[in-house]
């Protein structure tokens, strides 16, 4: 059975964004839907879709042209705090992004500083995603961001300044959020959330946006009884003033006591903002009503797949991508990624036929009964993370832990039994990679060069 | 060894020589100094010269994908034999069919003998009669590599150019007789690789000229490597550490000797200087890891010299990375396929994230082509000396300090920098 809502228009802004239909579920009405969602001068996205996550306004190993040409991705995220470090050398001078010019193609700032193709919709955030747990804590003005050099703090007056001139199409507001994965807030951190957040949203609607900007409010990943008051001021004052174009939900869990409570906020775009582990969270978060993904497991080590049609697999083949991964080439990770965000749009593509077509739960089911929800552990070394913006990705529990073996250590005898590495003599030479295996044997067996018998 | 022998004049206007697996075709020559431009046909097609070759050391340039590379314009790149031969192996090559259809590409390729990089990567090789001695990066076994097996694994890449094997030493070596052994030894094991070459209707195989500094050495060593009529030829063991000078006296010295209608391919050279200098000495063709590798360090190859894109003068700098250049990320961008990357963000991701490097690499790749191209167009309107003075002007604003060593060279073919 399908819905069909009016298209709602909200007049201060040019965002257009229409359910086109809906499976509904019996007992709930939280529920999967396809639509559309469309602003002015970009490539309209079908949902449910994923929208890219960039690092630094760039998606990690893919250059503007190869995003161009081969991702079929239409929008990407973007934080505040990968622009904004205080210089070193400069303090006194101003971020740069702030006075990067515009062209037609480039039509906005951050657009422009970028190098985005104007296609794509932006998405500003004052965190990266996942974000980095600040050991400062956020202040009843502003929250903690973690920039290049450090540690900063960002109040909403600067942020709506920041967003003024950057123009993104989506701008989230701030929310008041521990960034902790591992542990849930107190109910006492958890009521303070709520409040803070909802004081920031009032002082944020209070304040002049740019018409080309719209607002997706937080939702917080608490429950619903402790921030009912701030969604429902969402529902009753920002909805109806259509200054709320968008919701941007930490925990999807909550749709359905948003639908029970609040079921006008769901004719909005939902947008998650959940780190989904495997494609089961995925599907099992667009079966509670959302639109936008996030996901955020691209770079796994996975086969490239048989009748593919990206770039990657037209071009190229396992044996190839198999030896730029041995040899650390950086191509390695480009082909990796081309390839992933095109099974990725292909997984979309598909939940938005099955929503059209009525068979979206039987086919969610059938793939949960097909896939192992456990995705494959990543065997190959990662690419080379450089930056503070690694040092401790993927939240507290990852806190200073090194994503890959050192390359290099200390000469000589080691600690605890370790053999000593051989001294590597410094070279201007690609270094050597030497393959794991049988020896000089296994060289032989390549062709370079023979064992000498003594 | 006469299978070469087929140099044949042709019509008046344009003189080539073809051999089973190429064809040179001089087109134009300077009227001042030596440099000449001129159409190599190979088996993945025509490339022009003069013509730089970056170096996609392991299958693969750096970060970009073929189609990038391709779109840069190039058209002949290099492979290490060496690394191949590590990584994937030859039985990996055989079995998909060679290095073209392994990473995809679809134009030229140029190997190596893999013997470079024994001497300057591992501890302890040495130079036998027989061939390179190493012991095993693996498990310190020793392994000798011979000029038969660097032809095999070459034979398995495919490769359109391969190299024979040489004895290379630093041109510095302070041992005459040594160098004297070495660049005797080169020329037996160029016969032995001629006669090891499975391939030569579709593989072409270049000699390589050693002898170090010594210029009587030199010359002795051209003749000995022309008489063995290879379809290209190869000036070897330079850029290892000897002074400029002597660098340019070495390949004017060889220039002067070898046959017109063969490419002369000079190893290792890549500074744009170099580059502009040995083109004037009479050299077609230079290959050199520097432009991308810089390129990952954050550094742009611009008419006006190197540009540091991570010192903060960039921060807020939104001009291209080079005002006028044709690559991807600086063309202007109302002209087709531009990225309208800004040295704002390459400064943004320099060092940070590889997307700043692989811009670089386009941009990079790019100049080199470009000098080579704009040298050609130069030669064949016969204008390449005011060429060369505006290309050194760029880098030397205040026309004089330019480096002495160039300015020697360049007299010495007829060109003074110094009057302009």
């Amino acid at each position: 059975m399908t819905v069909d809502i009016e298209a709602q228009e909200p007049e201060s802004t040019a965002m257009r964004f229409e359910i086109l239909s809906s499976a509904l579920k019996e007992g709930t009405s939280a529920t999967a839907r396809i639509g559309r969602l469309a602003f002015p001068g970009r490539r309209p996205i079908d949902t449910p879709n994923f929208i890219a996550v960039t690092s630094r306004g760039t998606l990690p190993h893919v250059t503007p042209d190869n995003i161009s040409k081969h991702l079929q991705v239409s929008g990407a995220y973007f934080s505040l705090e990968d622009f904004v470090e205080k210089s070193q050398q400069n303090l006194s001078r101003p971020p740069p992004i702030f006075s990067a010019p515009t062209s037609t193609t480039h039509p906005t700032p951050l657009h422009s500083f970028t190098g985005t193709p104007s296609h794509i919709t932006t998405l500003l955030a004052a965190r990266r995603l996942p974000a980095v747990p600040s050991p400062i804590g956020n202040s009843t003005k502003s929250i903690s961001i973690f920039t290049n050099t450090g540690f900063q703090n960002l109040s909403t007056t600067e942020y709506l300044s920041a967003i003024s001139t950057l123009q993104p199409d989506i701008s989230i507001p701030l929310a008041d959020l521990t960034n902790n994965t591992t542990a849930t807030p107190t109910s006492k951190r958890a009521l303070r959330m709520a409040e803070r957040t909802d004081e920031w949203i009032v002082d944020w609607f209070s304040s002049p946006l740019s018409p080309s900007t719209t607002t997706f409010a937080p939702v917080l990943p608490i429950p619903y009884p402790i921030q009912w008051e701030y969604l429902s001021r969402l529902a009753e004052d920002y909805l109806p003033s259509h200054q709320l174009s968008g919701l941007a939900i930490h925990d999807p869990d909550i749709l359905p006591d948003l639908s029970t409570h609040q079921s006008s906020l769901l004719s909005l775009p939902l947008l998650s903002l959940s780190n989904p582990s495997n494609p089961h969270q995925i599907l099992r978060h667009i079966s509670l009503g959302i639109d936008l993904s996030l996901p955020n497991f691209k770079t796994a080590v996975s086969p490239l797949s048989e009748g593919c049609s990206c770039y990657a697999c037209a071009s190229h083949h396992r044996a190839y991508v198999h030896h730029l991964l041995q040899a650390r080439e950086m191509l390695g990770w480009t082909l990796l990624q081309v390839h992933n965000h095109a099974v990725l749009s292909q997984f979309f593509s598909g939940i938005q036929t099955t929503i059209k077509n009525g068979t979206f739960e039987r086919e969610r089911i059938n793939f949960s009964r097909v896939y192992d929800p456990e995705m494959p552990a990543g065997v190959g070394e990662r690419p080379r993370a450089r930056g503070y913006q690694y040092m401790s990705q993927g939240g507290e529990e990852n806190a200073g832990k090194k994503r890959n073996k050192p390359a290099w250590r200390e000469l000589g005898p080691t600690a605890e039994g370790e053999t000593p590495v051989e001294e590597v003599p410094e070279t201007t030479q690609t270094p050597v990679q030497v393959p794991e295996g049988d020896g000089a044997k296994e060289l032989q067996e390549k062709g370079l060069g023979e064992v000498v018998k003594e | 060894m006469g299978m070469w022998a087929t140099a044949r004049r042709m019509a008046s206007t344009t003189r080539s020589a073809s051999s089973a697996a190429l064809t040179f075709e001089l087109v134009g020559k300077c009227s001042t100094t030596r440099a000449r431009a001129s159409i190599l046909t190979l088996p993945h097609g025509q490339v022009n010269l003069p013509i730089f070759m970056p170096v996609a050391t392991q299958a693969s340039l750096k970060g970009l994908t073929p189609e990038q590379l391709e779109a840069t314009g190039c058209r002949l790149c290099l492979n290490n034999t060496y690394h191949l031969g590590l990584k994937p192996g030859q039985e990996v090559l055989d079995a998909v069919g060679g290095a073209h259809k392994f990473q995809g590409w679809s134009h030229n390729l140029l190997t190596d003998s893999g013997g470079f990089q024994m001497v300057s990567l591992l501890k302890l090789a040495n130079v036998t009669e027989e061939g390179v001695r190493f012991l095993s990066p693996h498990d310190g076994s020793p392994m000798l590599l011979t000029p038969e097996h660097s032809m095999s694994l070459q034979n398995s890449i495919g490769s359109d150019i391969m190299m024979q094997l040489d004895d290379v030493l630093v041109t510095t070596h302070p041992d005459k007789a040594r160098m004297r052994e070495a660049m005797e030894r080169s020329v037996r094991w160029l016969d032995r690789c001629i006669a090891a070459h499975k391939y030569p209707e579709r593989q072409n195989l270049f000699c390589i000229i050693q002898g170090g500094l010594d210029l009587e050495m030199r010359r002795e060593c051209c003749r000995e490597m022309v008489a063995r009529d290879t379809p290209g030829i190869a000036i070897g063991g330079l850029s290892g550490g000897e002074a400029k000078d002597d660098f340019c006296k070495v390949v004017a010295t060889c220039t002067e000797q070898l046959p017109e209608l063969k490419p002369r391919y000079v190893m290792g050279i890549g500074y744009p200087e170099d580059l502009v200098v040995s083109v004037a000495l009479g050299a077609d063709m230079f290959d050199c890891v520097w432009p991308t590798r810089t390129a990952r360090f954050g550094n742009a190859i611009t008419k006006n010299g190197v540009l540091n894109m991570k010192r903060e003068m960039y921060a807020a700098d939104f001009g291209p990375i080079e005002e006028g250049c044709g690559c991807q990320c600086c063309r202007p961008a109302d002209q087709q396929g531009s990225l309208g990357i800004t040295r704002a963000f390459i400064h943004h991701n320099a060092a940070k994230e590889t997307v700043a490097a692989h811009l670089l690499t386009l941009h990079n790749v790019w100049y080199q082509l470009n000098l080579m191209r704009q040298a050609r167009e130069a030669i064949i309107a016969d204008r390449f000396p005011a060429f060369v003075n505006e290309f050194f002007g760029g880098l030397y604003p205040d026309g004089q300090s330019y480096p002495s060593w160039a300015v020697n060279a360049l007299r010495g073919v007829g060109i003074d920098l110094l009057e302009g």
